[in-house]
């Protein structure tokens, strides 16, 4: 628990603004599909996944309820669940914070995905299902740090829950399954390897941080760093005006979103976009266009336009436009940009 | 638990994969479905909607890190513990039993699940014999797997246990992708509603497949068809006799799904595109570049070679001009006006006898830098690399597979303990226990267990090589294009590195010196972007090209132990830059059987093209105890080859 109090203020961090606005994107709107940072050593990645923690909003949840359902979606909830609703009992709601759940890159199989209760079994007989990490994650931000040095079967593990929401067990003689809806958070550095190309395209948005190089800002940075590091307390309370109010936006994005629409026309632009563009497949359409709408409901408006759309295309298409896993597609902000002012939206 | 799906009938599109779904619900024989293609091309959407239109078939999940005891099914741990009773508790062939197993990613699939899934897809059965159960059921089921080949290909024995092959993209009409947006936004605002309102459409789907599965009994197979369906097997170069029933099969399911008695010719040869692709074997071509393929594609076999030589003569005119202004571009840059077509090395005699020019400076002038392009890229054969030694492994990788002991590594079944045991497999453990219960005395514990209960785990893991590339970057190889297609052949390379995980590492030696292009590293990515900008020129430092290899391979498995290096040396041979004062050629013969000394695995990849080939690479090859392949050998015949566009 202390360990987040320590937590360096979110709105301490200097610059970094397309990263931040990425994080806080997919705060609002869970279903967006993460993001990967990328970039050097020492530029905050992990810093600013921390420092959600703060700002993670409540939401309602089934009482004692180890996957923590949404006693409103009834198309995601755990068998227990589903099994209390049949029998037409109500679920117990209550209010729980969103967490940050760490998936460390030394984590074994069986600790992800979840194994046989082995104490459960010697001692009662009885086979019983153990969560991992995976259940834990269920509706909250998984993240994982260095997540280009993860062991490749884990990585296959992760691809088959965030496509699905799910997480399906067949092993070590247990046979479950139970919903994992995460929103997937990567750092790393790209100087240590790649990540596979399906796993990529899994991560909705993509965005890539410099160290800062306005001299000006710099010594911001240090500035604050040294007083976060000199008395942790007083520096945050400095920032908690900013914190609480950066809170509030987010649950006033969360109602905006709700009412958020677009016009056909940027529907249509969306589709052209991703054609001019060559990406594969159609996540990238889907995940631009939600984007966009979160954008909007961020700035507060309840129309989709064109800059929002522009916005999301910079965050969602870059890492999508490769036709062979390492040939880097070339993303041009000036191409879509020409595509998005071709086309006048009434 | 189940979890709501997308509906079939709400899929735009991709109307290809549809009906290769739908034919082998109405089918089962046909034998299941491979579908390949790019990301986010709703692949597994179109499956697992499948369940909701075909009847009481199921959609059965196949999880990638499923353990073998779930798969087959195995003793009964509850009863056995409880009652002392030895009762079979039933795994996924079971419950995929008259259902259809569907495999995500299927290329990622361990060997081992493999290798069970297909002798039971095979058989139709699953036997059971183990801890002390005999047991046996039926297990048909409709194979479905998707993949994305990016990731890697299939054996090509599994591949041919899927009765059809067939390919996604996505869409590129603009209504098209407009309305899928809108339905999938549709579609997660309230995926209940939106399910809802296409109910009536999937009834109708419903019902029209199980009219057409009513219906197939009824559907003839005529002389003529078997006829024309072997005419076409035979002459795509098949292997084996199964293409000619799936496509038969495939027929008419295609007959059903329309109420024809009889089949058409249509319905074969749409049901030949779907079965014959990735079972066809196509003899060795010529290297030919794939838009060249393409275009030929409708035209008659005569007119199409004549074709291709044509369009690579101009295609080679082409490039020559080209480089002719390229180099005339250098040349303006260097007034030096040496012909960078003739690089002194471009003759035996000099390289191996004629000592004074290479200490002549002067004759070192072929130092007009240039970059080629990557050139054509393709999937490399299978080079058949294995560790050396059968001592384990760590690492990650898919070059090689090796036993692991470290406890990482994907945990697929297992075994009675060898030795020391470390890595217990507590479920196996308590299985192996539960039916001795009874008789036991345990000691006031719940379960008492025995020695010879005790299971370990079995993991498998391969592990990845680290490929340290050393290429000649002299100019030699700038002429006639040659450092582009060499270019070509490593990014393929490359390809096949990362598919399998590897590590590798760049070693250029050009003019005087060998040069570290790229420390070994993980990044794939990297590797590509060094070697495109690699220049060329000056003359051919042989021994130091391999000297420095040495010396890096040394380091790197002082740092690691564990790692299996490989040395890829892409060169003609031809050398005439000696390390010591003696004659160049001996000296990298004198490394080159050092570095066999020392035992690291190599490859030799003979780039040269001229018309008198004088065999250096070879000689060298030998000296490093190395396997050779001439550039093009490279090319490999798998998947890529026979998926080709095909047509009839």
């Amino acid at each position: 628990m202390n360990q987040a109090n320590r937590s360096y203020p979110f709105t301490a961090i200097v610059g970094q603004e397309q990263m931040k606005k990425a994080l806080l994107l997919n705060i609002i709107n869970p279903l967006l599909g993460g993001v990967l940072i990328r970039g050097e050593k020492g530029t905050a990645k992990s810093t600013a996944v921390r420092a959600l923690v703060e700002l993670l909003p409540q939401r309602i949840q089934v009482d004692g309820c180890i996957f923590g359902c949404d006693p409103i979606d009834s198309s995601s909830l755990c068998s227990q669940c589903k099994d209390k609703l049949k029998n037409n009992e109500l679920l117990p709601e209550t209010f729980g914070n969103m967490k940050v759940i760490d998936l460390p890159i030394s984590a074994t199989e069986d600790r992800v995905v979840g194994s046989l209760d082995i104490e459960h079994a010697i001692k009662k007989g009885q086979k019983r299902f153990e969560p991992g990490i995976l259940a834990q994650a269920n509706r909250n931000i998984l993240y994982v740090d260095e997540v280009n040095l993860l062991e490749d079967h884990i990585v296959d593990v992760l691809l088959d829950s965030a496509a699905m929401g799910v997480n399906t067990i067949e092993r070590e003689g247990v046979s479950y399954s139970h919903p994992s809806k995460f929103i997937l958070v990567g750092t790393m550095n790209p100087e240590e390897g790649d990540l596979r190309p399906q796993f990529l395209d899994r991560f909705s948005m993509v965005v890539d941080v410099l160290g800062e190089r306005d001299k000006q800002t710099r010594i911001e940075v240090i500035k604050n760093r040294l007083e976060y590091e000199k008395d942790y307390k007083e520096f945050s309370e400095s920032f908690e005006a900013e914190q609480k109010s950066l809170r509030e936006q987010i649950l006033i994005a969360q109602k905006i979103l709700k009412d958020v629409t677009y016009e056909e026309s940027i529907l249509e632009l969306t589709a052209r976009i991703s054609i001019e563009m060559n990406v594969d497949g159609h996540r990238a359409d889907i995940a631009m266009i939600k984007t966009a709408m979160t954008i909007a409901a961020l700035m507060g408006r309840k129309m989709v336009s064109k800059e929002d759309l522009l916005e999301a295309a910079e965050l969602v298409l870059p890492h999508r436009m490769r036709k062979t896993p390492f040939e880097e597609g070339a993303f041009n902000v000036d191409r879509v940009s020409k595509i998005i002012n071709e086309i006048e939206v009434a | 638990m189940s979890i709501s799906v997308f509906p079939f009938a709400a899929i735009i599109g991709q109307e290809k994969v549809k009906k290769a779904l739908l034919v082998n619900v109405i089918n089962p024989k046909i034998g299941g479905v491979i579908i390949a293609g790019e990301k986010g091309t709703a692949k597994s959407t179109l499956v697992r909607g499948l369940a909701e239109v075909s009847g009481s078939r199921q959609v059965v999940d196949l999880p990638l890190n499923i353990t073998e005891d779930r798969l087959v099914g195995t003793i009964d741990m509850e009863k056995a513990l409880t009652d002392g009773r030895r009762s079979f508790e039933p795994g996924i062939f079971q419950r995929a039993h008259e259902n259809i197993l569907y495999v995500d990613e299927v290329n990622l699939l361990s060997d081992h699940i493999v290798n069970v899934l297909l002798g039971t897809a095979s058989s139709g059965v699953n036997k059971v014999e183990r801890e002390g159960m005999s047991y046996s059921h039926p297990s048909q089921f409709i194979l479905v797997g998707t993949m994305n080949q990016e990731e890697g290909l299939l054996r090509s024995q599994f591949l041919d246990r899927f009765g059809l092959y067939v390919e996604v993209t996505g869409s590129k009409s603009l209504l098209e992708r407009k309305e899928i947006i809108a339905r999938r936004l549709e579609y997660e605002k309230s995926p209940m509603d939106f399910i809802k309102s296409w109910e009536m459409e999937t009834y109708y789907l419903a019902q029209e497949i199980q009219e057409a599965m009513e219906f197939l009994h009824r559907v003839k197979v005529s002389e003529n068809v078997m006829a024309l369906t072997a005419q076409i097997v035979e002459s795509s170069n098949c292997a084996g006799h199964r293409a000619e029933l799936v496509i038969i099969e495939t027929a008419r399911a295609m007959a059903a799904l329309e109420k024809r008695t009889n089949i058409i010719i249509k319905d074969i040869k749409e049901a030949a595109d779907y079965a014959l692709p990735h079972r066809k074997r196509e003899p060795p071509k010529e290297t030919q570049a794939p838009q060249e393929a393409e275009q030929d594609e409708e035209n008659q076999q005569t007119q199409e070679q004549q074709e291709t030589q044509e369009q690579q003569e101009t295609q080679e005119e082409k490039e020559t001009q080209e480089q002719q202004e390229q180099q005339q571009d250098n040349r303006s840059k260097k007034e030096e006006s040496e012909q960078p077509d003739l690089p002194p090395d471009d003759n035996m005699e000099n390289n191996r006898h004629n000592e004074e020019t290479q200490k002549n400076p002067q004759n070192d002038q072929t130092s007009v830098d240039q970059i080629d392009e990557i050139g054509r890229t393709f999937v490399v054969r299978n080079l058949n690399i294995k560790p050396m030694d059968r001592k384990k492994r760590k690492g990650e990788g898919k070059r090689a597979k090796t036993k692991t002991d470290s406890n990482k590594g994907q945990y697929v079944r297992n075994g009675i303990p060898k030795g020391k045991l470390h890595d217990i497999a507590f479920d196996a453990t308590i299985r192996a226990a539960a039916p001795f219960q009874a008789y036991r005395e345990n000691h006031g514990l719940s379960i008492a267990i025995e020695h010879t209960d005790f299971r370990e785990k079995r993991r498998e893991k391969r592990t990845g090589s680290t490929i340290l590339f050393i290429v000649d970057a002299s100019g030699s190889m700038g002429a006639k294009k040659r450092m582009s297609a060499v270019k070509g052949a490593i990014v393929s390379l490359l390809n096949d590195a990362y598919q399998k995980r590897d590590q590798v590492g760049l070693i250029a030696f050009r003019k005087n010196e060998a040069e570290t292009v790229l420390q070994i590293t993980r990044s794939v990515d990297l590797a590509q972007k060094c070697l495109q900008s690699l220049p060329t020129g000056g003359r051919t430092p042989l021994a130091a090209g391999l000297l420095k290899g040495y010396e890096i391979i040394k380091n790197a498995t002082k740092k690691n132990p564990d790692i299996l290096p490989i040395i890829v040396l892409v060169s003609d041979g031809r050398t005439n830059v000696s390390l010591q004062e003696e004659d160049a050629f001996e000296d990298a013969l004198k490394m080159a059987k050092k570095l066999k000394e020392v035992g690291i695995q190599s490859i030799v990849v003979d780039t040269e093209n001229d018309f008198i080939k004088l065999g250096l690479a070879q000689e060298i090859a030998q000296a490093m105890g190395a396997k050779y392949f001439k550039v093009e050998e490279l090319e490999g015949d798998g998947l890529a080859d026979a998926v080709r566009e095909y047509s009839i």
